[in-house]
């Protein structure tokens, strides 16, 4: 009957798809690993690419770079993004600017943002560097933290918050001994989120890093690289950084069961 | 709980982080816009409606033009792209399907310039299709296909079909499959049914994978950067230039004050058709 | 060679390992009510959709005046289903959604517009007509579905559950309704429900369905006052059952005494039970058969009176049916001992 052609065509549809979308990163893998580094032949399996990005100061400063940022902004995120969550939640009447508000940097084009941080630090004369990049990440990693709490937030049983006062535990005690134990495993969800977000970012960090090499990060140093064109060193630098954001966006899916905000 | 304060304590550092680090800076891009540009590169704090004028120059308007018609045409691809591949993985048996969505999205995660990256790999000059074309005998002239307009609308589509698959999964997966069939038992062929039933129900979702795909299309900057190879500028790397190159910052927000107003026009545009569309649906026995 | 205007000829359907329709065979004539009746889970549906064209048939055939329809996808089959879901399209209005279906036969804009205000008048939503679904009460989209199957005048018009969704009110006018539709439109209808009250107001005919089999088809008459299984007896209306047991000529209840029967023939070897209707049992008469016990309840069902009797022949209480007059002259009281007798012929035998 007419369906089985149509199931038919429904399956090609997918391989073509499918294969537009791990083509193109699936040979980056492969080449790698290509011991000759060009696409020319494969000459053999090798990891020697990855033994090379090793001995490369640029990239390791960079990725330090990465870390410094990453972590610094994930710390503070995650605080300022825990602490609104459970305000927001608690105050429940929240008017729709102030909504927009939090809501607005995880869909404003990093583009706006990165140009408008950049016009303010300048016009303020702040020099810029590593800071700003960790002040900058904070806009959009906060909010996507306080997306995740929130939504854990949503069938929160606030009676065990009363109940902690009633006891005679003090605003802050109750935080720290029971919201912030239940809210766990979504703060490190998000935090995990904000993470792998900054390691990734690339725009913002470009705009606010301030001149010179002293303060850029490895997608600042891949975007460099690439504008040169194909290295073997880039391919195994590209699948790492592939691997490591998954890996993570993974790990913070499967401890918020499935629950990322904007994907 | 009104008279309490202390969750506004709770939001305050944010709240404060927010405002000071988007909405000042965000501001401060409208007001810069009327300002002159100084002699050397600064600002020279004089009324000015010259940069705005400056933006629908022919000059630089007709980038502003190009920059739509690949945002247009990339949104397009992604959604043709996206839309049959949803359909597709809503038309697989139910078990199978958020396993495909998966692996649908999985590239989405992985970093952007390295997504781009890959379509260097693939298309330059010794990449892997010219290899695969002289290894199938093709003895001639190849042509240019990275640093092309083509590239770079193959690499926003790419790197934003995912999206586009998830924003129109969403409405099919929802679809009540005897609708479809009720439409064929009235007499509808498959391609009818699809055309006046299936299509009409899930027009909410293409319209935001559109919206979205053309947003972050018209404003990017890397992918110009890194696939168009400064063989064209589009409006993203036009702002660059001002700000970071040319030093003409007020004319740069005057460029990022059409974009981000063309952006939120269609984003807020799109909000409202959503709301619309959900709202209908609420409404019962109204 | 007159052949039978729809035909369903050995057909199966398995899902997997389900099966889920037997090597069923059925005839259906033309201008029939028929309703298939069965629990949930018994097939009817998947027979619905077999006759479609949603469901490719495992195995048989399907003949509509006598050439196989078994073939055809369901768009060019004359036959349309109304949806237990109601399946109605939500972006079309009322009208669109029951345009639809005309628009397909590429009929002429004004007869399409005609047919669907005439169809709109007959169901009386005329005032409703640029509503969407969404803003329809269940019964309305129950109508609308309803016209929107019947506005083609199919040669067969199949309804999954029609009345399922409705209350109980609503449910008994839309019964007379479709059958008046029915009689009105001169189609054929098959009517699936598992409310054995709703066949036999609404049938002609009516097929028992178990398991993906038909166990048993009839006039509602027929099968209530002669049901061929004590699945079918059990399945329509009320019955008692005693347990009995096969004597040298014939059968004997619990306590000894002869229950005399209208002689179904019993296989021997199995263990069997009498089956009687509460209307025909006669509470202080006297019978073929009798027993005696305790009532234990009365309930009033609309005009009559349904006395629970407790008696030593059988374990649930034997239910009896009185008329207002019966009760007048003869009122039962709980607590007392009664004897309730009935006669030979409305007693039937069924294996255990
Ligand atoms: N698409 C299907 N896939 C697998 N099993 C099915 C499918 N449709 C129906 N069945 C099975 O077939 C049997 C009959 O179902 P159905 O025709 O819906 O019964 P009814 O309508 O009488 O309640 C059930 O056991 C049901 O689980
Ligand atoms: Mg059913």
């Amino acid at each position: 009957m007419a369906e089985r052609h149509i199931f038919r065509l429904m399956l090609l549809i997918l391989g073509v798809v499918f294969a537009f979308l791990y083509i193109p990163i699936s040979v980056l893998v492969g080449l790698s690993f290509n011991d000759g580094g060009l696409p020319t032949a494969w000459t053999g399996f090798s990891t020697r690419w990855y033994g090379a990005l090793l001995t490369n100061d640029d990239i390791l400063k960079a990725a330090g770079n990465t870390l410094v940022v990453a972590l610094f902004s994930t710390a503070l995120s995650t605080v300022l993004g825990t602490l609104l969550a459970i305000g927001v939640e608690i105050r429940r009447r929240n008017g729709k600017w102030l909504e927009t508000i939090i809501f607005a940097p995880m869909i404003i084009p990093d583009i706006v943002l990165a140009i408008a941080l950049l016009s303010f630090f300048s016009l303020l004369g702040v020099k810029m560097g590593l800071h700003t990049i960790i002040v900058s990440h904070v806009v959009f990693n906060l909010a996507f933290v306080c997306a995740v709490v929130r939504a854990r937030l949503k069938n929160f049983d606030w009676s065990i918050v009363e109940a902690s006062g009633d006891l005679g535990a003090s605003t802050f005690t109750t935080l720290r001994r029971v919201v912030v134990p239940v809210l766990m495993p979504a703060i490190i969800a998000g935090a995990l989120l904000a993470f792998t977000l900054s390691v990734d970012e690339f725009i913002i960090a470009f705009f606010t890093a301030g001149a010179g090499r002293s303060s850029i990060t490895l997608p600042m140093q891949i975007f460099a690289m690439i504008r040169f064109g194909v290295t073997p060193e880039i391919n195994a630098l590209a699948t790492l950084v592939m691997a490591v954001s998954v890996v993570a966006l993974a790990l913070s899916q499967r401890l918020n069961k499935g629950e990322l905000p904007g994907q | 709980m009104s008279a309490d304060r202390r969750p506004l304590l709770l939001m305050t550092p944010a709240m404060i982080w927010l405002f000071g680090l988007m909405v000042v800076p965000c501001a401060l891009i409208l007001v810069l816009a009327f300002f002159r540009r100084g002699l050397y590169g600064g600002i020279e704090y004089t009324w000015t409606l010259e940069n705005l004028a400056l933006v629908f120059d022919p000059l630089y308007f007709q980038i502003f033009l190009k920059s739509a018609g690949i945002a247009g045409l990339s949104a397009a691809i992604a959604c043709v792209l996206g839309y049959a591949a949803a359909y597709a993985i809503a038309a697989m048996p139910r078990r199978h399907q958020p396993m495909l969505l998966f692996f649908a999205v999985l590239p989405f995660w992985s970093n952007y310039l390295v997504r781009t990256y890959a379509w260097i790999v693939l298309l330059n000059r010794e990449g892997l299709i010219v290899n695969l074309a002289r290894w199938v005998g093709y003895e001639g002239e190849l042509p240019q296909m990275l640093y092309s307009e083509q590239a770079v609308v193959i690499g926003l589509v790419y790197n934003y079909l995912p999206f586009v698959i998830l924003s129109c999964y969403a409405p099919l997966s929802r679809l009540n499959p005897e609708v479809n069939e009720a439409s064929r038992d009235l007499g509808a062929s498959a391609w009818t049914t699809f055309r006046r039933v299936t299509l009409p129900m899930t027009v909410p979702g293409i319209a935001t994978g559109f919206v979205f795909v053309f947003v972050l299309s018209i404003g990017n900057f890397v992918t110009p950067a890194l696939l168009g190879g400064g063989q064209f500028q589009m409006i993203g790397n036009l702002v660059y230039a001002q700000f970071l190159t040319a030093n003409d910052w007020p004319f740069g927000a005057a460029l990022s004050m059409v974009l981000i107003a063309v952006m939120l026009g269609l984003l807020m545009g799109q909000a409202v058709m959503a709301d619309r569309a959900s709202g209908g649906k609420g409404a019962r026995d109204g | 060679m007159t052949h039978p205007f729809l035909s369903i000829r050995n057909v199966s359907k398995t899902f997997g390992s389900v099966r889920a329709v037997t090597d069923l065979s059925l005839d259906i004539a033309e201008n029939e009510f028929f309703a298939l009746l069965g629990a949930s889970g018994s097939g009817k549906t998947t027979l619905l959709r077999m006759l479609a064209g949603f469901e490719d048939l495992t195995d048989g055939d399907i003949l509509l005046e006598g050439s196989s329809i078994a073939e055809l996808t369901p768009n060019r089959r004359p036959l349309n289903l109304m949806f237990q879901s109601y399946a109605l399209f939500p972006h079309m209005t009322v009208t669109q959604n029951i345009a639809y279906g005309l628009e397909m036969d590429r009929l002429p804009k004004a007869e399409t517009a005609a047919r669907v205000s005439e169809i709109l008048d007959v169901i009386q939503l005329g005032h409703l007509a640029k509503r969407k679904p969404d803003q329809l009460s269940g019964g309305q989209r129950q109508r609308v579905a309803l016209a929107r199957a019947l506005v083609k005048r199919p040669k067969v018009l199949l309804l999954d559950e029609p009345l399922g969704a409705l209350d109980k009110k609503l449910r008994s006018e839309m019964q007379l309704e479709l059958k008046r539709l029915q009689h009105e439109f001169g189609i054929t209808f098959i009517v699936v429900t598992h409310d054995q009250e709703e066949a036999l107001v609404m049938a002609d005919r009516i097929a028992i369905m178990k398991d993906g089999a038909l166990l048993q088809v009839g006039t509602p008459h027929e099968i209530y006052e002669n049901p061929g299984t004590r699945f079918a007896a059990d399945f329509i209306g009320v019955m008692n059952f005693l347990p009995v047991s096969r004597t040298a000529d014939g059968f004997a209840a619990r306590d000894g005494s002869q229950m005399m029967s209208r002689g179904n023939a019993a296989p021997a070897g199995t263990p069997f039970v009498a089956a009687v209707r509460p209307e025909r049992l006669r509470v202080g008469g006297t019978g073929d058969n009798s027993l005696t016990g305790e009532i234990t309840a009365l309930a009033y069902h609309g005009l009559d009176l349904l006395v629970h009797i407790s008696t030593a022949i059988a374990d649930a209480p034997v239910i009896a049916r009185m008329t207002a007059d019966e009760a007048d002259g003869n009122a039962p009281v709980v607590g007392r001992q009664v004897t309730a007798s009935w006669s030979a012929k409305d007693t039937h035998i069924f294996p255990e």
